[in-house]
């Protein structure tokens, strides 16, 4: 394990900003909205901190693995932290058919949870026991995420690809009914969105190729703002009050805050850290973990802890290696979960390591698995 | 000791040219097992391709045949696997050609209709020696025919079945003494609008499948001439061009399409001498595949020339060398690839019944040694009383594999240092034959390979790449039987094969690879099929089927695919006629029980099938 320091931290000042200190104090976590929120590649937010019933797969990791192209092989594990216990495939455990698709991102909201394929579906289910509620099943292409609003389900989707394989009609659908159905509306937006987060009547879009967050107003289902950013945005992120936006560049990251009643950037931080992914968790505190990958011809990967304290920024090696295809933390145990996809030729692994980075245990989980829902 | 570690045995009673005859009506071919002691090879003629017409290769390979076919929907890409290896270990040749894509280094079979060609022949087991690149698992040769002194020939056929299947064909021929062309069009469709229970979708609803139309066109032109007594020129030439929409996976609503277009085209040039045959061949494969809409594109341009001579009653040989130029026009790169290859088979006949054969060859690509590899081969009939004999077979030799075109240019990802995949066969076999009211053949095999540096596209980052990673051991039993005779008027045929394959992951990336010692993804451990066949004045009648075991869907084996069996049954008549007009008919049902089955995880299959099949033969 090396440990490889990057400096401190760069704060941008936004285009649109009224300058907003940082406040430690913000970046607490509030313990009351961690309850019943979820960690994970995609992170989505619960508004309130709403009880949920207790089920066979109620407190525990669910590990989603995304499955192998071409093959639709996506399913879930149930992991029991405390007792190690694994259950494999309980989609289809509990539902007797194959998920039958590549799972791109799982969120738990209106105590349901969303299982979005980017094969061109959403199923949903209880939390609790796993047991089909609905399913969101045609006029979808490629969809990526999904937020709710009152009883309006919408979902990213990059659309479907051109000759060049470009994906020049990205949306978001609108579903009106929580448990699925049909689409009712496509609403046009940048090209290829990604994480999506709702705030009262708003839907925050993070549109990764145009470097920009756009804003849909949820009931007029029109884009309404757009929000330009110096990066790819990937994930939204909100605690205390504030909503933070990830986004990527070659060399480094930025963390953007956005505020929530003048619908405009707040404060950039930007982080020295190359070759960032799109995966991150947040373990809901003052740190994120997020996966970086050097690409051609090293292919080296390794998990990166950035510590924001104040105006100092500290991004912290922890693990490399190769093959890490999704991370997660267990604010419970405080231990980070890294998931291996083993080069999609069978199953893929799970290293869970401790806050400082060594290794406590592995275990194998399904095919490429990608992201972990804590809660 | 390592002849006798390998092994290998025959089912098909193909002639043996030993010496060097033509017959006036011939076109010559040389013989497929000429110098393959010791191999198992599996032929079929043109008459047992007649229950295929219509059908793709795919269809024969998995009902009759030890070989496994990775079926990705109906009339989607199907790719052989023998013996437990990969789509890239089955080299396959037309008329002498190779023909597999050198960008993907395997072909679809699928898109090789049996309409298109008169014999289909299966050769096992490593064979680079006698083959060359990518006989690995084994070889398929397709070859077409044509007759001298025939007269005029044609024929008309048409097939109408389920699921808006409708095949027409259209055949026609005329030869003199010294001069022969024959003639075949065709026209395969069908709209695989088949029902099935969509398992991908909440409540598993039955659907019918509305995107795997396929749609096949293609003209097959041979010409042969006899320039003098000592001299024959041969000419073939195929295009096929075939549209798909490509069937998506359960779960997924993808709307692909596929086009594939292949113009290949071979002159032979044989000089017959007193005890020798000169054969130049020169050929052209055009391969063009048009996905969605990038569009990917190969011309192999093959010029080779060899000498067969036979010594005396005991010794022949042979010696040639091939240049083959593959150019690769991409999507993603261009690049071109010359080879050479240079080749020596030897056999050494004892007696009747002991013959001994040496096969070498030494093929060098871009300027880089593939692995030179011998081959060694003997068949013993050691054992005869009255009608009946015992023949023993036994081969052991090397196969290999040149990284494809895209292993090494494709961009981002090719590696242009990969390492050609390399080989090792051994293979004994034991056939029992006999004539007489019952005639019989009854073949076991036991074979036993392994594969190194085998290629795996491993995901670096978000680039996907090539690397020699594994090596796999594969062994396995082959069984093979036919029983035929004849009661009062009606007479009978009884097919029978059963394959157990074990082939397993030796070496992986690291000690940790899951794969260890497991069965390789896709590779049933048991296969099976059998065929009863009914005949009397005119009338037939046959009834097969065949059996798939459980296979993984990945190298670990967390997910097994469930056996499967199913039935095929026929019935036709071919004594109607009218003057000189013939019309064969025939009904058959594929799938009798209506089984729902899955080759490949989440590809749908068809259920139930009709079929009608009408000629018009002059």
């Amino acid at each position: 394990m090396s440990q490889a320091t990057h400096g401190g931290i760069i704060i941008r000042n936004a285009r649109f900003h009224v300058t907003l200190k940082l406040n430690y104090k913000h970046m607490k976590l509030n313990k009351l909205l961690w309850a019943s929120a979820l960690i994970s590649v995609s992170f989505a937010c619960s508004d309130s901190g709403e009880e949920k019933p207790l089920g066979k797969y109620d407190n525990g990791i669910l590990i989603m693995n995304e499955g192998n192209f071409g093959t639709n092989d996506g399913e879930v594990y149930y992991l029991n932290p405390n007792t190690e216990e694994l259950l494999p495939n309980i989609f289809e455990a509990e539902n007797l058919r194959p998920f039958a698709g590549l799972l791109e991102d799982m969120v738990l909201e209106a105590d349901r949870l969303y299982l979005v394929a980017n094969t061109g579906k959403v199923e949903i289910v209880n939390p609790a026991d796993f047991k089909s509620l609905g399913a969101v099943s045609a006029e979808l292409d490629q969809p990526r995420s999904l937020a709710v609003n009152g009883s309006k389900l919408f979902i990213s989707d990059y659309g479907p690809y051109d000759a060049s394989y470009a994906t020049p009609d990205s949306y978001v659908a609108v579903v009106n009914g929580l448990d699925g159905g049909v689409v009712s509306k496509k609403i046009e937006v940048s090209d290829k969105p990604e994480d999506l987060f709702s705030y009262e009547n708003y839907i925050f879009v993070a549109s990764s190729e145009a470097n920009k967050i756009e804003i849909i107003d949820a009931t007029q289902e029109t884009v309404v703002t757009t929000i330009e950013l110096e990066a790819s945005p990937k994930q939204f992120n909100a605690e205390g009050g504030i909503l933070w936006v990830y986004a990527i560049a070659t060399d480094e990251v930025i963390f953007y805050t956005l505020n929530l009643s003048s619908l405009t950037l707040e404060n950039s931080y930007t982080v020295p850290v190359a070759n960032a992914t799109n995966r991150i968790s947040f373990d809901g505190d003052d740190k994120m973990y997020i996966l970086t990958s050097s690409g051609y011809p090293d292919y080296n990967d390794a998990v990166v802890t950035i510590d924001i304290e104040g105006n100092t920024a500290t991004a912290t090696e922890l693990m490399t290696g190769s093959g890490f295809y999704g991370i997660g933390f267990d604010d419970d145990l405080d231990q980070i979960y890294v998931a291996n996809s083993n080069g999609f030729q069978g199953n893929g692994t799970v290293t869970v390591l401790s806050e400082t980075g060594s290794v406590i245990r592995s275990f194998e989980v399904g095919r490429g698995p990608s992201g972990f829902l804590v809660y | 000791m390592l002849l006798l570690l390998c092994a290998f045995y025959f089912v098909a009673s193909s002639p043996i040219q030993d010496t060097v005859k033509l017959a006036e009506v011939e076109v010559y071919a040389p013989a497929l097992d000429r110098f393959a002691q010791g191999q198992k090879v599996i032929s079929w003629t043109k008459k047992d391709l007649e229950n295929y017409q219509g059908r793709s290769l795919a269809d024969i390979l998995q009902e009759q045949s030890p070989v496994f076919v990775r079926q990705y929907g109906a009339g989607m890409i199907a790719s052989p696997a023998f013996r437990g290896t990969s789509a890239g270990h089955t080299a396959v040749f037309w008329n002498g050609l190779p023909i597999n894509s050198p960008s993907l280094g395997q072909s679809d079979l699928s898109i090789l209709p049996i309409s298109a060609v008169d014999q289909v022949s299966l050769q096992f087991g490593n064979a680079g020696a006698l083959f060359g690149n990518e006989a690995i698992g084994g070889s398929i040769h397709l070859e077409t025919n044509s007759e001298f002194g025939k007269g005029l020939k044609a024929g008309i056929s048409q097939q109408i079945g389920s699921f808006g299947l409708f095949n027409s064909n259209l055949i026609g021929g005329f030869s003199s003494k010294n001069f022969s062309s024959s003639t075949k069009v065709y026209r395969e469709f069908s709209n695989n609008n088949f029902p099935y229970q969509d398992l991908g979708q909440i409540g598993t609803p039955a659907v019918k499948e509305d995107h795997a139309q396929f749609e096949q066109i293609g003209l097959v032109q041979d010409l042969a001439w006899n320039l003098n007594e000592s001299n024959q020129l041969k000419a073939a030439f195929w295009w096929n061009k075939t549209n798909r929409e490509v069937q998506p996976v359960m779960g997924s609503n993808t709307q692909d399409e596929q086009e594939d277009q292949s113009i290949r085209a071979v002159l032979d040039y044989f000089h017959f001498g007193k005890k020798s045959i000169w054969n130049l061949k020169t050929g052209v494969v055009q391969d063009k595949m048009l996905f969605s809409e990038s569009l990917n594109q190969t011309n192999q341009y093959f010029v080779s020339g060899d000498w067969d001579r036979t010594f005396s009653e005991k010794w022949n040989t042979k010696t040639g060398v091939r240049f083959t130029l593959a150019k690769g026009e991409l999507s993603t790169y261009t690049e071109d690839d010359s080879r050479v290859e240079l080749y020596q088979s030897t056999k050494f006949t004892s007696s009747e019944n002991l013959a001994f054969s040496i096969n070498l060859r030494q093929l060098i690509y871009s300027g880089t040694f593939a692995p030179f590899t011998p081959n060694l081969g003997m068949d013993w009939s050691f054992w005869k009383k009255g009608s009946q004999f015992l023949q023993l077979k036994t081969s052991i030799g090397k196969g290999f594999k040149v990284p494809t075109l895209n292993d090494r240019f494709w961009n981002p990802g090719g590696n242009p240092e990969l390492k050609p995949e390399e080989s090792m066969n051994g293979e004994l076999g034991l056939n029992w034959s006999g004539t007489g009211k019952i005639t019989w053949n009854q073949s076991l095999t036991y074979y036993r390979m392994s594969v190194d540096n085998w290629i795996i596209w491993l995901p670096k980052g978000s680039v996907w790449t090539p690397e020699n990673i594994k090596k796999v051991s594969n062994q396995g039993i082959e069984y093979q039987g036919s029983l035929a005779g004849g009661i009062g008027t009606w007479n009978w045929e009884l097919m029978t094969s059963y394959t157990y394959s074990k082939a397993v992951t030796t070496e992986g990336t690291d000690e940790n690879d899951q794969s260890l010692g497991k069965q390789l993804p896709y590779t049933p451990q048991h296969q099976a099929n059998a065929k009863v066949r009914l005949e009397k004045s005119g009338f037939s009648s046959s009834l097969g089927t065949y059996f798939v075991g459980e296979r993984s869907v990945t190298a670990d084996n967390p997910r097994m695919m469930p056996s499967f069996q199913l039935f095929n049954f026929s019935l036709g008549y071919d004594q109607l006629s009218r003057g000189k007009l013939h019309f064969p008919l025939s009904f058959q049902i594929n799938n009798v029980f209506n089984s729902d089955y899955q080759v490949l995880y989440l590809r749908a299959m068809p259920g139930r099938s009709f079929q009608f099949n009408l000629s018009i033969l002059v």
